[in-house]
């Protein structure tokens, strides 16, 4: 049994969030975009916006 | 065919009926997973009076409220008394005043579901200042005998009852006759930013929605509540807090480290995806956040205070014995200005 380095110790939510806090301008755009119609949300509507800011992420997280 | 299909209806129409026996409680909270949340909550000792900000600033308000009352309460209740927040408020002087509401308190029952939460302070200074028992029970079942209390207090633990009307009828039951029930609870509002963000979230990732924040007492059913449970002189009134967050992570950690994570019946099970958690982040961003890029929690606290019946407690009078008909209110003021 390995004993838990101060690495793992972090949570990977944590990883997770400081990835998004790198996306901010993607954020912002997604936002955006739901906030323009946001009585009438359908699934999918922000595809576009959204994949964006899912990549940046995926990109932030990996670095 | 169709004639055929009518006899069939004919033969089982019936009356609809009501359903035998006691009504069936109210379900709302899983109190198991509740409980399991609190205790994995408690178990982290540090994470977990970080997050006691809350609880300790409606714990001070609710012992201001209790110091306007000018009583001795020689054995008070503290009903979901979580860490003891209220004992630690209680020790402490009032506002601007040097009273402590301890100096009017012999003994303090603090009645916890969770037993570590309960006992993660036994060590600390404060449980030297006030006498405190510390009882592991059910919330919604109160395990004392009737008109034992001089006073039942609780902070920011009611919002997971289930059956919310008989747990006041509970609290009802073990105060003595003319004490009062004191209380705060998370309600209305509370957290409605995370509700709609992740709501509009899920309708654009997933194409549906999950209860992800609790259904909450809304401030005018406590009113009518604490009526039928047999208070009287009620008030209520709410309080707003807002805190600040850096991100919609940070909120949910501390809610989470509070144990105060999502116990709703039927939600669905298992961790909010990160798909949807990203998109919520941006959406409560643009919707709800300010312009130094901190997003705002509401968290309404309604404050309530109910008296048992009994005593020489002032009553109504009886209906049609005015002496005066408010009407002529008016002449009064007449009257007065002529002299």
């Amino acid at each position: 049994m390995t004993s838990p380095s101060s690495a793992a110790r972090i949570r990977p939510i944590e990883h997770f969030a400081k990835a998004v806090g790198k996306c901010t301008v993607e954020s912002n755009a997604y936002g955006k975009c739901i906030f323009l119609d946001y009585n009438n949300i359908t699934k999918g509507m922000c595809q576009v916006e959204f994949l964006r800011l899912k990549e940046c992420v995926l990109r932030a997280v990996k670095k | 065919m169709p004639s055929r299909l009518r006899l069939f209806q004919r033969l089982y129409r019936g009356y609809a009926t009501a359903a035998q026996g006691p009504l069936p409680a109210f379900q709302v909270f899983n109190r198991h997973t509740k409980l399991l949340q609190r205790e994995r909550a408690a178990r982290n000792t540090e994470l977990s009076r970080t997050t006691d900000y809350l609880r300790d600033h409606v714990a001070t308000d609710l012992a201001e409220r209790l110091l306007l009352i000018n009583r001795r309460f020689p054995r008070v209740l503290d009903l979901g008394a979580g860490s003891c927040n209220i004992a630690r408020a209680l020790i402490k002087p009032v506002g601007d005043s040097n009273e402590r509401v301890s100096t009017r308190i012999e003994k303090l029952v603090a009645g916890e579901s969770s037993p570590t939460l309960l006992h993660r302070d036994v060590e600390e200074p404060f449980n030297k200042e006030i006498e405190i028992e510390r009882v592991v029970l059910d919330e919604e079942s109160l395990p004392f005998d009737s008109d034992s209390f001089d006073a039942v207090v609780s902070a920011g633990s009611m919002h997971w009852i289930n059956d919310l009307p008989r747990c006041l009828q509970e609290v009802n039951r073990v105060l003595k006759p003319d004490a009062p029930f004191v209380a705060a609870m998370f309600g209305g509002d509370t957290l409605y930013e995370l509700r709609t963000s992740l709501q509009l979230a899920e309708q654009e990732r997933m194409g549906g929605v999950s209860p992800r924040v609790s259904p909450l007492a809304d401030t005018r059913d406590m009113g009518s509540l604490l009526d039928k449970a047999g208070f009287s002189l009620l008030t209520v009134d709410v309080d707003d807090v807002i805190i600040d967050f850096p991100d919609i992570f940070a909120l949910m950690t501390d809610l989470q480290a509070m144990g105060e994570g999502n116990a709703v019946l039927g939600r669905k099970e298992g961790q909010i995806s990160r798909d949807v958690l990203m998109a919520a982040e941006g959406i409560y961003r643009q919707l709800h956040g300010h312009t130094d890029n901190t997003l705002p929690a509401t968290f309404r606290v309604i404050y309530m205070i109910g008296w048992k019946k009994g005593g020489n407690q002032p009553k109504p009078l009886e209906r049609g014995s005015a002496q005066f008909s408010l009407k002529d209110l008016n002449e009064l003021n007449k009257d007065k200005n002529k002299k």
